[in-house]
């Protein structure tokens, strides 16, 4: 018997990669939009794998699309452009001309789901094209909507102390989470949601900067002060029967809803 | 090993001299070697609460300055073995204490195998309030059944687990509860936040509660720590807490009958 010697071997990977979901195909405002957001984390983005969805876009959108000029400033701002998704029947030729590789719909989206012979050419597309960017292009599927996800997800700051009367606590571009109780006339904020586990008793804003999905979840609703993204309440001025109760805060038309929590 | 023990509480005259001289008293009478600091630099109020006016000489500000040693400042007490008092001078103004000249003395206490050093605390929350707690092991939290009390109890809590050394160094400073001046009658009446309430607000361990009682009044007038007063409800509460706070099982005393089902559900 002979050995033969391991020519390669081939496997799935679980890669972080951006999608960049377009909802304009002006390839200037695409540009600008997206120089913003690499430059809140420069570091982390550089040759960084992204994918382009082009899910939202109607086909007359996807035809009006500079597929060229994208590539283009991707590779400039030193993205690696991984492929595209979600696109129509009628942008495949212009893709692969531009040397775009085509991917599968994510699932999720079942209105946009390829046909089997579509999925036939893509697969080809896949395994013939010969670049940098092979590594990317075996990875399963579903993979890429996990990915997905995980880049959304946001950091967050735990506090294992209460916080006390006279202090303030602050996560910047994060969620909050507090294990233990807020005193009346201390303060917590965050950018994003706030979770408190103890009783919640003194001020709290969530979505500092803005942020209106931001919400607030305690175990026991005490507080002095509610804020969300500007819009706030006096707990002592509203009617909820929830005082004292779990509850979670969200924001909804500009009012704050007080919910049960269980 | 010594133990710092800050007695705070962020308001004025709930009665943390009176527990720093009981306390202190408590443990040198369990046979612990303890040493009480006033940290009330210009009011001076440990030495007479603690009958030693008229025997301090040089005090803690002398220490720090150098112009006396710890030795010659300390104040042996007469009754009590193992109980030693640091007055604080009634002359200088705040500024006198240091950080390192606090340590210092601290250390040298550590070193002269002191087991427990006893911070009584000036109220507020400024420069005297602040070196009592700085080097502090645990807190005992002095509150009344009030709300401007329990507040600024909270305040103190605040600072002291984000500006002593011990949280700077990423260790939790260990916390006690006392509330003094409770009177079961005026909690019943709806003038006194209830037992039940301040542990709830504060969420720090119950170590005593001691009662209104004029025998504290007495006690300070006469210069015995009311610890010593064993015929006394504030007395014998006092003893209660220091047992407890050395690990015995003690069960909570003087407090309304009808409370009882609360302490249980706490500590039963
Ligand atoms: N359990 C008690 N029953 C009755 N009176 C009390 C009790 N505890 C303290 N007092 C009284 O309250 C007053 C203040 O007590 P003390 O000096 O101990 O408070 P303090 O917190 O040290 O005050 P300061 O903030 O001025 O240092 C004193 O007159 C004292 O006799
Ligand atoms: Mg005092």
């Amino acid at each position: 018997m002979t050995v033969t010697p391991s020519v390669l071997e081939l496997k799935g990977e679980m890669l972080m990669l951006n999608v960049l979901r377009l909802q304009d195909v002006n390839v200037d405002n695409i540009e600008a939009a997206l120089q913003k957001k690499r430059d809140e984390a420069p570091m982390f983005f550089i040759q960084s794998p992204i994918v382009v969805d082009c899910s939202d876009l109607s086909a007359e959108q996807g035809n009006l699309l500079d597929l060229r000029a994208l590539r283009r400033i991707l590779v400039k701002m030193d993205f690696v452009p991984v492929g595209l998704r979600g696109i129509s029947n009628s942008m495949l030729a212009a893709s692969m001309s531009a040397g775009w590789n085509v991917l599968r719909s994510a699932t999720k989206r079942p209105a946009k789901l390829k046909k089997a012979t579509e999925t036939v050419v893509n697969n080809k597309n896949w395994l013939n094209e010969n670049n940098q960017d092979k590594e990317a292009f075996t990875q399963p599927e579903k993979d890429v909507t996990k990915i997905e996800e995980i880049a959304e997800i946001r950091a967050g700051m735990t506090i294992e102390r209460p916080v006390r009367s006279g202090q303030q606590i602050y996560a910047k571009n994060a969620d909050l989470v507090v294990l233990s109780q807020t005193s009346a006339g201390s303060e917590v904020m965050a950018d994003g949601s706030i979770h408190v586990y103890g009783p919640l008793r003194g001020r709290v804003l969530a979505g500092v900067k803005g942020d209106k999905t931001a919400r607030i979840f305690c175990r026991s609703l005490e507080a002095e002060l509610i804020v969300i993204a500007g819009c706030y309440q006096l707990l002592d001025e509203s009617n909820t029967d929830l005082k004292g109760q779990p509850a979670m805060i969200r924001l909804e038309d500009e009012k704050l809803i007080i919910e049960p929590l269980d | 090993m010594s133990k710092v023990i800050v007695v705070t509480s962020g308001k004025g005259g709930v009665g943390k001299t009176t527990t720093s001289a009981a306390f202190a008293a408590g443990l040198a009478s369990k046979g612990y070697r303890t040493a009480v600091i006033d940290f009330d630099v210009g009011l001076r109020n440990l030495d007479l609460i603690m009958g030693v006016e008229r025997r301090v000489v040089y005090d803690f500000v002398n220490v720090i300055n150098g112009e006396a040693t710890l030795r010659q400042a300390l104040i042996k007490d007469k009754r009590v073995d193992n109980l030693f008092i640091l007055p604080a001078s009634q002359t200088r103004d705040k500024e006198a204490l240091t950080k390192e000249g606090v340590e210092s003395v601290i250390n040298e206490l550590k070193e002269d195998g002191f087991e427990y050093i006893v911070c009584d605390s000036p109220a507020g929350i400024e420069k005297g309030a602040f070196m009592a707690l700085y080097f502090a092991d645990e807190a005992i939290i002095v509150t009344n059944p009030e709300v401007s009390s329990v507040r600024d109890s909270d305040r103190i809590l605040g600072i002291l687990q984000s500006k002593s050394q011990a949280a700077i160094n990423g260790e939790t400073v260990k916390e006690h509860l006392i509330i003094t001046r409770y009177s079961p009658e005026r909690v019943n009446n709806g003038d006194m936040i209830s037992l039940e309430d301040i542990v709830n607000i504060l969420s720090v361990p119950l170590l005593g509660v001691i009662p209104e009682s004029k025998a504290v009044l007495q006690a300070s007038n006469s210069g015995v720590p009311v610890i010593m007063d064993v015929k006394s409800k504030a007395g014998q509460a006092y003893m209660d807490m220091v047992e407890r706070y050395l690990g015995e099982d003690v069960p909570h005393r003087f407090l309304d009958v009808k409370k009882k089902g609360f302490f249980k559900k706490l500590f039963g």
